[in-house]
């Protein structure tokens, strides 16, 4: 059984909850009996309910909260911090594709990237018959031989690329027979990309 | 705890933004008014910037308490003199005698607040976790980094210099509180 002074030594235990279910029976027990301690017990809760009072009557502003969540867990959806990177960075891929020299670089590297996927497997091409010489005529200044030598076949597919039709019993006719110059055909064989040609097996005027 | 982006910003705004109001009146009882707005935003900084590291099976507050505290020493104590305490961790524990007056009245927040702010700061931010916040024994010996022991007497002694501020103030006697606690320590 706890007496005055016993209690009296634990009392921040107490009314803390810190003290053992055990103790705790007995804190109780005397307190049940002894008025003055409980007068004190009292006291002390009124002490601590008073240091609530006096330091919860201030709140934060909203303005601190925003500024803590601009701060913390907003910061990095902030236009400021990658929207302007990435328009810069957009701005100069735009201005490079209109640079020649960047462009000739980026279109080689292409080119390359096409090379490693070339495995000259069979494939199926459509595209539009055209004379090979006029086209570098129209396009580039070419000093075409057509009217001499004759026009030469070739085929330009829709991404406007132009593919060589190496020669062969069955591709004659494509490279040789100008009447079918501006026609669609499709062609059955093997591509060599890294050679732009195309290997003809069989082809049909569509 | 690795967490992406968006799942670190989401348990931070469940498990610590909800305790920023008790960190802000700890705030004002450590540094004042002017300044607690300061304390708040770099303590929850470096929480955010060492989220990963926090345990979510322990209580988060008290954690950002430990970061308060330790942004408080680091950044604003040392801008103000006070006397040591001169305190082990094994200290007497003095029993509650004397307590039968009546000292506490209504409308007494004025006293109470400046009674606090004239405790040795480690008196008063124990009492504050204690009878405010209401951590555990356990939980503030981990935010201040002491034993248990000097937790106990903490709140001991500092509840008994508390009272009589408040009682020395609300009496109007208008003894000097630095003396009062230079003597008594």
């Amino acid at each position: 059984m706890m007496d005055c002074k016993n209690i009296r030594e634990i009392l921040d235990l107490y009314v803390d909850g810190e003290l053992s279910p055990e103790a705790n029976v007995q804190a109780e027990a005397h307190l049940a009996e002894c008025v003055a301690c409980r007068t004190t017990v009292a006291r002390l809760n009124r002490l601590r309910q008073a240091v609530r009072t006096a330091v919860g009557q201030h709140q934060p502003t909203s303005r601190l909260m925003d500024r803590v969540r601009q701060t913390t867990i907003s910061w990095r959806r902030r236009p400021t911090t990658w929207v302007p990177v990435a328009a810069v960075v957009m701005l100069i891929a735009v201005m490079a594709l209109f640079a020649p020299q960047i462009r000739s670089a980026a279109a080689n590297e292409l080119e390359v990237a096409a090379f490693h996927l070339d495995d000259s497997r069979a494939t199926v091409m459509e595209g539009k018959l055209l004379c090979r010489d006029c086209q570098l005529k129209d396009e580039y200044g070419y000093h075409a031989m057509c009217p001499l030598t004759g026009h030469h076949g070739t085929l330009q597919t829709t991404n406007g690329k132009i593919w060589n039709i190496l020669d062969g019993e069955v591709s004659e006719e494509l490279i040789h027979n100008s009447k079918l110059l501006g026609r669609t055909v499709r062609i059955h064989g093997r591509c060599f990309r890294r050679a732009s040609s195309i290997e003809v097996d069989s082809y049909e005027v569509l | 705890m690795f967490l992406g982006w968006t799942n670190r910003a989401r348990h931070f705004e469940r498990d610590a933004l909800p305790h920023l109001p008790a960190l802000y009146r700890m705030a004002r009882q450590l540094v004042g008014a002017e300044t607690a707005d300061d304390l708040v935003q770099e303590t929850f900084l470096r929480a955010w910037k060492y989220f990963e590291t926090f345990d979510s099976a322990t209580n988060c507050r008290a954690w950002l308490f430990r970061i308060l505290r330790n942004v408080w020493i680091s950044r604003w104590r040392k801008s103000r003199l006070e006397l040591p305490l001169t305190e082990t961790g094994e200290e007497q524990i003095e029993p509650y005698y004397d307590w039968e007056d009546e000292f506490l009245h209504d409308e007494m927040s004025a006293e109470v607040e400046r009674a606090l702010s004239e405790l040795p700061a480690d008196y008063r931010l124990t009492i504050l976790l204690a009878d405010v916040e209401e951590l555990t024994y356990q939980e503030i010996a981990r935010v201040m980094e002491c034993p248990i022991g000097t937790v106990m007497s903490r709140l001991n002694r500092g509840r008994k210099m508390l009272a009589r501020l408040i009682r020395t103030y609300g009496e109007g006697r208008g003894s000097k509180p630095e003396e009062f606690v230079r003597r008594k320590t």
